[in-house]
């Protein structure tokens, strides 16, 4: 699946609009965060653990000046956590900044609002709560992340609830 | 709110804030026309805004005062007490409406009648000559004093009291100038008198906070870049020149934007004038105010966190400390009593200083009280020292008043202040004499932003420990794991000194679920904390270095856990979370009145057991030192050991600490350094106190602190000297003084010394 095809697919249809997403890889699935959220992307970085923290929190990061809290997809999706370093996406939510951890990044993908489909009925609750959706590619499916739901406030104040 | 209201809204508050310095000054010198002119200036200010923005009754009551003002600028009135105070008067009045407009846009309905009608009042020639107190003259007689008094006294120097104040400009001739002639005529007879400045808006700025705060942190990222810069080119010498002057630049720019943080202890100062003012007239009490060091400079954060201990501190004082003039006339003092407000830089701390002359703390009400509360037991007071028992004022819940006031005296008063001092890392100290007065001081450290910490490893990770929390380190050997801590069911506890202390094993505090087992294949570290009065030993796997850490907020999901107040990156670009003592012992369940009972049992104890002594090997033999008289160890290169004709002396920035070598440690060096070639070689001296003099003993290695126990002679009940027990073995005690002193003359001439090269 390239980008370029994705484009012209979206110009067919002039009413639609393009969206860039950065993909991200977690084991075999394929997620999608728009990039106007993304600050930065850090590669092979290995956050520090924080005793007694949350299951979500992937650890502390150094990133320019302040020490961000980071979440682990992987361990918020109920995944077995992976050896080695992990990639580190800086995202901006109204609450702040913070890093989303995931096993790489991938490219910036071009994305129509016309393969857009919400999230199933029979998704569970939790997931229906962090997925924006999926995009239709040619040979996967680009599940959406909402940024403001991932951000380390709102998923504490969830658990609580 | 627009843009507009809300810069009204400072401008106005700053020169409030100007107006009631000006005016507890004015007290002091009624006829001061320069005071009078700022003061009148900063009412014309807001009336003229005022009006343009549409705030009526802001206008009217601003109109009001400032007719008051101008006649007294004309000099047809004179500030007497009446005037003044309803001068204040008009000042909460305008604050009041401020305030309404800040929170809701708009000022609010309130009758402002009256406080009109007594301005328009005071404006009559005929009352104000009528209700002209004696007391007004006295004023006016003191503010004739000698200049000298002036500074000292509670005039305020507005300099330097700006957000951001470089050197103040002359008055900005924006507003109207006060009467120029007789001020200036009055500043030539009294140079010392400070001068009354206006806005200084040419040379200074408004910052954000924020902005300022951001700043901070970019200048601690750029300070670890640099460290790691430094050590990844230490090697390359074409990098020296370029990452010394890295060096040099981030150090001098982290000094500049940690000055900008700053600001001068006068802001919070400032306030006290009015404070005294009101509180003593409230309780009758006749206060003189002084105050000193205004121009100290604090961190803006820690200025705020201190402001009210500091308020609790002037409240007590007034309130607890100093007597009605009556009864001060009949000890024989002064029926003026004095509040000495002092503020001074010491080394990386601001010592604030709140001394009375008042009646001082009676130890026997303290302890007294203490066991009344049930804060502490009869039995327990009665081992207690004087200095101990002036300490049980800190414990929550503890007020000395005899009857609640609305003052003080509701039993949240002096544990606020330190818990708030503590909060910040600060540190209080009282001293008190009963019958001459309490002096309470407050040691905040200069900025919040960098502490100095332990760097202690538990978890396979690096946590820092703020040093002001840790009191000492125990080490325990892998061999003595098993001994050194002790156990009541499931509840761990050490030994230290002979009495219990109660341990917290971190990596079990952080991994509750992990199965934990006491290792005694390696050493472990016992960090004996005092948080908040708490104290217990933190047991952790391993200690690295002290360092200077950056604090760096958490988010405030990770702040939930309650262990951590923050993180921080090491020197080697590590993150290490800050471990917050106070919350661990909360968590824990370490308790105050346990450690009461700690510190009272101890005290016990020492008190038996006698004195304590560093033990220390002298060229293989162990000696002891009196542990009271050891100021400090140094540890330094042997080529810093200079000599006069053959006596070793070191030089301590211009001061000469003769060196005691008896045992021949310095010799011995000095011989293996001649053979190795190599003055690198590391001496450690021992710094003693002995009567009014230093001595400087060196020896080999610092062993051990140990308690000493008497030794009689056999058949005899006469104690003897020189030597003790010390961990079972008969020590030699070093007598500090048969150190012969320096001859003076010796010291004098020159040609006598035979000095060597000093390497730094």
């Amino acid at each position: 699946m390239s980008t370029a095809t994705v484009g012209l697919h979206g110009k067919e249809k002039a009413a639609v609009t393009l969206v860039e997403m950065c993909s991200v890889r977690l084991g075999q699935s394929l997620f999608g965060v728009p990039i106007t959220h993304i600050l930065e992307i850090v590669g092979s970085a290995r956050p520090q653990p924080v005793p007694l923290a949350p299951m979500f929190v992937g650890g502390l990061f150094h990133y320019r000046g302040d020490v961000l809290t980071t979440v682990s997809l992987r361990q918020l999706l109920g995944m077995p956590p992976k050896d080695g370093s992990q990639d580190i996406l800086v995202l901006e939510s109204s609450g702040g900044c913070f890093g989303l951890l995931v096993d790489s990044v991938g490219e910036v993908l071009t994305v129509s609002s016309a393969d857009h489909e919400p999230n199933p009925s029979i998704l569970d609750e939790r997931r229906r709560s962090l997925f924006a959706g999926a995009y239709k590619l040619k040979d996967s499916l680009l599940v959406m992340l909402d940024p403001e739901q991932l951000d380390p406030m709102r998923l504490s104040a969830n658990r609580a609830a | 709110m627009d843009e507009l209201t809300r810069e009204f809204l400072i401008e106005s508050q700053e020169g409030l804030d100007r107006m009631e310095r000006c005016m507890t000054d004015l007290e002091e010198r009624p006829q001061d026309a320069e005071l009078i002119g700022e003061i009148f200036r900063s009412v014309h200010t807001i009336k003229g805004t005022t009006g343009f923005l549409g705030f009526k009754r802001l206008e009217t009551l601003a109109h009001a005062g400032e007719n008051l003002l101008g006649l007294l600028r004309e000099g047809k009135l004179t500030a007497n007490r009446p005037i003044i105070t309803g001068l204040l008067q008009l000042l909460d009045g305008l604050r009041a409406i401020l305030k309404t407009i800040e929170a809701k846009d708009a000022e609010g309905e309130g009758d402002d009648a009256a406080l009109i009608g007594c301005l328009e009042e005071l404006q009559l020639p005929a009352q104000t000559a009528a209700q002209r107190p004696v007391h007004a003259r006295a004023h006016a007689h003191s503010a004739a004093a000698p200049p000298e008094q002036a500074p000292v006294s509670a005039s305020t120097p507005v300099l330097g009291q700006l957000p951001v104040s470089a050197q103040p400009p002359e008055p900005v001739a924006d507003t109207p100038s006060p009467p120029k002639a007789p001020a200036e005529a009055e500043s030539d007879s009294s140079p010392a008198r400070p001068r009354v400045q206006a806005t200084a808006a040419e040379s200074t700025l408004r910052v954000d906070v924020t902005l300022l705060n951001r700043m901070m942190n970019l200048v601690g990222e750029l300070v670890l870049t640099r460290n790691q810069v430094l050590q990844a080119t230490s090697a390359d010498p074409n990098m020296t020149l370029l990452s010394r002057r890295l060096d040099m630049v981030t150090a001098d720019l982290r000094e500049s934007v940690m000055k900008a943080r700053m600001q001068p202890v006068s802001n919070i100062f400032s306030k006290m004038p009015r404070i005294v003012r009101d509180l003593s007239q409230a309780l009758g009490r006749r206060v003189r105010l002084q105050v000193e060091g205004q121009d100290t400079e604090l961190d803006k954060s820690l200025l705020e966190a201190i402001k009210d201990p500091l308020t609790h501190a002037v409240r007590n004082s007034l309130d607890h400390g100093i007597e009605s003039p009556e009864v001060r006339q009949a000890a024989g003092k002064d029926p003026e009593g004095t509040l000495k407000l002092r503020a001074a830089q010491e080394g990386s701390h601001v010592i604030i200083e709140v001394s009375d002359d008042g009646a001082g703390i009676a130890v026997e009400k303290v302890s007294q009280k203490a066991i009344e509360r049930g804060l502490i037991t009869a039995d327990r007071a009665a081992h207690m020292v004087e200095r101990e028992l002036l300490q049980l004022i800190f414990l929550p819940g503890f007020s000395t008043a005899a009857a609640v006031t609305n003052v003080s005296g509701r039993g949240v008063g002096m544990d606020v202040v330190r818990t708030n001092v503590e909060r910040i890392g600060g540190k209080v100290e009282i001293d008190s004499r009963a019958g001459k007065g309490t002096t309470l001081r407050l040691r905040i450290p200069l900025t919040l932003a960098i502490i100095p910490a332990l760097i202690v490893r538990s978890v396979n990770q690096s946590f820092a420990l703020p040093q002001g929390a840790l009191s000492e380190l125990v080490h325990i050997p892998p061999e003595q794991a098993a001994t050194a801590i002790e156990w009541i069911e499931n509840v761990p506890l050490h030994r230290l000194r002979g009495k219990l202390l109660p341990l917290i094993f971190l990596d079990r505090m952080l991994m509750p679920d992990v199965e934990h087992k006491i290792v005694t294949e390696r050493d472990s570290f016992i960090a004996v904390l005092d948080a908040d009065g708490r104290r217990f030993g933190l047991v952790v796997d391993g200690l690295a270095d002290p360092e200077e850490i950056v604090v760096k907020p958490l988010s405030a999901v990770l702040k939930d856990i309650g262990l951590f107040s923050g993180a921080t990156v090491l020197g080697n670009a590590d993150l290490a979370l800050i471990l917050d003592p106070g919350s661990i012992a909360l968590k824990a369940g370490v308790t105050m009145l346990e450690e009461g009972a700690v510190r009272a049992a101890e005290s016990e104890t020492d008190a038996a057991k006698g004195l304590e002594y560093l033990l220390v090997e002298v060229a293989g033999r162990q000696a002891a030192v009196p542990l009271g008289d050891v100021l400090r160890i140094e540890q330094l290169p042997l080529s810093r050991v200079e000599y006069i004709g053959y006596r070793p002396v070191l030089n301590f920035e211009g001061q000469l600490l003769p060196v005691e070598d008896s045992g021949g440690v310095l010799a011995a060096a000095q011989e293996n350094s001649d053979a190795q070639g190599s003055s690198e070689k590391q001496i450690i001296v021992v710094v003693c106190r002995e009567g009014n003099r230093h001595v400087g003993i060196a020896v080999s290695h610092v062993l051990d602190v140990a308690a000493g126990g008497d030794l009689f002679e056999a058949g005899t009940t006469q104690r003897t000297t020189g030597v003790t027990l010390l961990k079972n073995h008969v020590t030699g005690v070093v007598d500090l003084g048969s150190v012969p002193s320096l001859p003076a003359g010796e010291a004098a001439e020159p040609k006598w010394s035979q000095t060597e090269e000093t390497v730094a």
